[in-house]
């Protein structure tokens, strides 16, 4: 069986990001990239299946410019087989996303296709289903247990309050959530292997965006602290403080 | 200058990460040199011992006091100046090593040494020479440590810059900021020729500014800290390598640590050239499980290795390291390598986590640590290992080692389960400093003598050597008032 996982190139939630000129996107400059924390989620079950099926392949796929490829070849090297970058550089929303990965999948002939829940840039969280959607797939989503059993398919799904578990079956698209699995490290074998496995590129299939960013704004920073003075006399002036301002006793 | 008298609120000043356990009259929070040039001056009036307190991350009891004042650096905690261009940064002895490796980072640039606890304050580095995992490369606090201000315990004010002032036949000049001048006469022992932190340091020509690090405070309070720092590494190829014996994970090493120095006389950048080096024992292993599920059950030894690269030498470098996980049996396909920076803090933290995990159990068990910290010559890292290893297991007290193996310096931790064993445990760890000192090593390679191994060093060094080292502090502090009771017996100081 081919088992697909799309993965997303998203800055790294520890580096500050700046809004670009054009105040609609991020000025990558100064932008640590990373792997999206969710995808690796993603990549460490379709790592797992195919390990538990014997004969099957896993292809990454990662849409968007030339610098995505880093973020395939870590999957390559955590043991995906193939990797194919859809290019492409300009802004898409999450429904233009999905149809060019939509448009993949059906040409490498994935039958199980993993997602992460959402990528932690624009965090709209719909890509997978989109996608399942516009293929006729099964979906479940927000995964925190996984199991294959022939073509039927039990996951446990994390839902406010507590846990649902639901059954579906081949083919189907699932999104991870954090607890699903422990993501392996690259080990050094791994990544000496990745140098000869090849990343495929293509220009990604055509697709209107439904949605277009007006602007973008950066929260307001946070108001200095206030010391209201050093020893016990200062006391009653900080109880009416969080009293009548912080209104927190 | 706040002033805590009650002793309510300054538990926490009287117990370090060793749990070393001491008392105080009050804690004084100074906020200039005056207020630490007037506290000096009301200590002498009285004769009240000053202990110095930085973040007391230290396993020595170096700033536990058991009697006097406490005298805390944490207001004098400003970054001052940093100069990329020449490559310094100005600093207060307040400052932490976390604080000042992020103000660094902002402008590309680096502080290499490492301590494992990052709340250390500099000060606190800068008074025991602390090192840490990346000392196999750029050696200890030592090597960054530019110029020092210092007030001595009579008021009057030292600076010393490197290169400046030198010994010359056993004795060494300082000028006094006011005038005149410290003749000073230096002990004339010899300290091992391995990684060491026990002690004054004294060499034949030595530079003056020697002498304070690594002082452990009783020779005067440093104000002011003047820190050479490096270009930020482009890149850094991190990785933690299984295998499935000690040998094998001795013989890794080995490879490594001879190819590194190899690098370094060749000047190339394009062979291996470890930054860091560090071992864990299958005990140290199982400690980490709970965190890392990831880690292979059947590994018995693990080795930690950094390499600072060029972007361009990332892929040959990475290769280098793949051959010599291969040629020494290292498990190369469960072996982890950082794909990011978030996997190599990962890989930090689980050097970080095990001597963590240490000092919480004994602490959960009422207990002091003992964990050795002796280093000794690279010849006899695993003569010293295996016999040291022998002497715990016959004693059947339960055990993990870890350590900069680069330097071949482990850290043996009994982990004693009541007091019966706590005692010992102490004596094991008495035989292992005797084994390290037999051997031509030290039983302090890093974390300083305090008042925890005064009986260890000296053993190590002898009598007459602490005399010379009393008499030494005396001639700084002759008020006998600073640090009192580190690196040896106050009653050296009364005796001579």
């Amino acid at each position: 069986m081919k088992i697909a996982v799309c993965v997303s190139h998203v800055p790294d939630t520890a580096t500050k990001v700046n809004i670009g000129p054009d105040g609609k996107t991020l000025d990558p400059n100064g932008v640590a990239f990373v792997l999206n924390p969710y995808d690796e989620y993603a990549i460490e079950e379709a790592l797992k299946t195919k390990e538990l099926l014997g004969e099957s392949e896993v292809v990454v796929i990662s849409l968007g410019p030339d610098v995505n490829k880093e973020t395939i070849r870590k999957a390559l090297a955590m043991g995906a087989d193939g990797g194919v970058l859809l290019k492409d550089e300009n802004y898409r929303d999450s429904y233009a996303v999905a149809k060019a990965l939509a448009a993949e999948i059906e040409t490498q002939g994935a039958q199980l296709v993993f997602f992460g829940k959402q990528s932690v840039d624009y965090d709209n969280g719909i890509v997978g289903q989109l996608t399942a959607e516009m293929l006729g797939f099964n979906c479940a989503t927000v995964a925190v247990d996984f199991k294959l059993d022939g073509d039927k398919i039990t996951v446990e799904r994390e839902i406010e309050g507590g846990k649902e578990v639901v059954e579906t079956s081949i083919p189907a698209v699932i999104t991870a959530q954090k607890g699903l699995n422990e993501p392996r490290y690259a080990s050094l074998k791994g990544i000496m292997a990745a140098k000869r496995k090849t990343i495929e590129e293509k220009e990604a299939a055509a697709a209107e965006n439904y949605t277009e960013v007006l602007g973008m704004k950066k929260p307001p920073e946070k108001a200095a602290g206030k010391i209201v003075g050093e020893d016990a006399s200062a006391v009653p002036e900080l109880i009416r403080l969080l009293k009548e301002e912080a209104k927190v006793i | 200058m706040i002033i805590k008298n009650n002793k309510d609120e300054f538990a926490s000043y009287l117990t370090d990460a060793a749990n070393f356990k001491g008392a105080a009259e009050a804690v004084y929070f100074p906020e200039s040199e005056d207020d630490i040039f007037k506290l000096l001056e009301m200590s002498r009036a009285k004769k009240t011992p000053v202990t110095i307190s930085a973040a007391r991350t230290s396993l020595t009891g170096s700033a536990i006091p058991q009697n006097g004042i406490i005298l805390s650096m944490e207001k004098l905690n400003k970054i001052l100046k940093i100069d990329a261009e020449r490559k310094k940064v100005w600093l207060q002895p307040g400052v932490t090593l976390a604080d000042l490796h992020e103000a660094l980072a902002e402008r590309k640039l680096f502080y290499p040494p490492d301590p494992t606890e990052r709340n250390c304050t500099i000060g606190g580095t800068a008074a025991t020479n602390a090192s840490g995992a990346k000392t196999f490369k750029y050696g200890a606090t030592r090597a960054f440590v530019d110029s020092l201000k210092i007030i001595l315990s009579s008021g009057r004010k030292i600076f010393i810059e490197r290169g400046k002032i030198f010994a010359d036949n056993g004795k060494i000049t300082i000028p006094i900021l006011s005038g005149g001048n410290l003749e000073i006469v230096l002990p004339d022992y010899q300290m091992p020729p391995v990684k060491n932190a026990a002690g004054y340091f004294v060499k034949k020509n030595m530079d003056a500014i020697d002498l304070f690090i690594g002082s452990e405070g009783t020779l005067g309070v440093i104000t002011e800290i003047v820190l050479r720092v490096i270009d930020f590494p482009e890149e850094i190829v991190s990785g933690v390598v299984f295998f499935q014996n000690e040998r094998d994970a001795f013989s890794f090493v080995e490879e490594a640590r001879e190819q590194s120095y190899l690098s370094r006389e060749k000047k190339t950048a394009s062979e291996i050239d470890a930054l860091a080096l560090e071992f864990f024992d299958s005990g140290s292993l199982k400690f980490l499980s709970e965190d890392f599920p990831n880690i292979p059950p059947e590994a018995e030894a693990a080795v930690w290795f950094e390499q600072d690269v060029k972007l361009s030498e990332r892929e040959n470098i990475t290769e280098k390291w793949f051959e010599a996980i291969e040629l020494n049996n290292g498990d190369a396909e469960n072996s982890w390598i950082a794909m990011s920076l978030k996997e190599r803090e990962k890989f930090k933290n689980f050097r970080h986590a095990v001597s963590v995990k240490v000092n919480e159990y004994v602490a959960s068990k009422g207990l002091r640590k003992v964990g050795t910290d002796a280093a000794v010559p690279d010849g006899k890292m695993r003569k010293y290992f295996y016999e040291s290893k022998k002497i715990i297991v016959e004693s059947g007290i339960k055990f993990i080692v870890y350590g900069h193996i680069g330097n071949s310096h482990f850290h043996f931790n009994m982990l004693p389960e009541n007091e019966k064993e706590f005692s010992a445990a102490k004596e094991i760890y008495a035989k292992l400093c005797d084994l390290a000192v037999k051997m031509g090593g030290t039983i302090s390679a890093e974390h300083g003598i305090g008042k925890l191994k005064r009986d260890y060093f000296l053993k190590m060094c002898g009598e007459k050597a602490i005399r010379q080292m009393a008499e030494l502090k005396k001639q700084f502090d002759p008020f006998l008032i600073l640090n009192p009771g580190n690196i040896f017996e106050k009653k050296y100081l009364i005796q001579i």
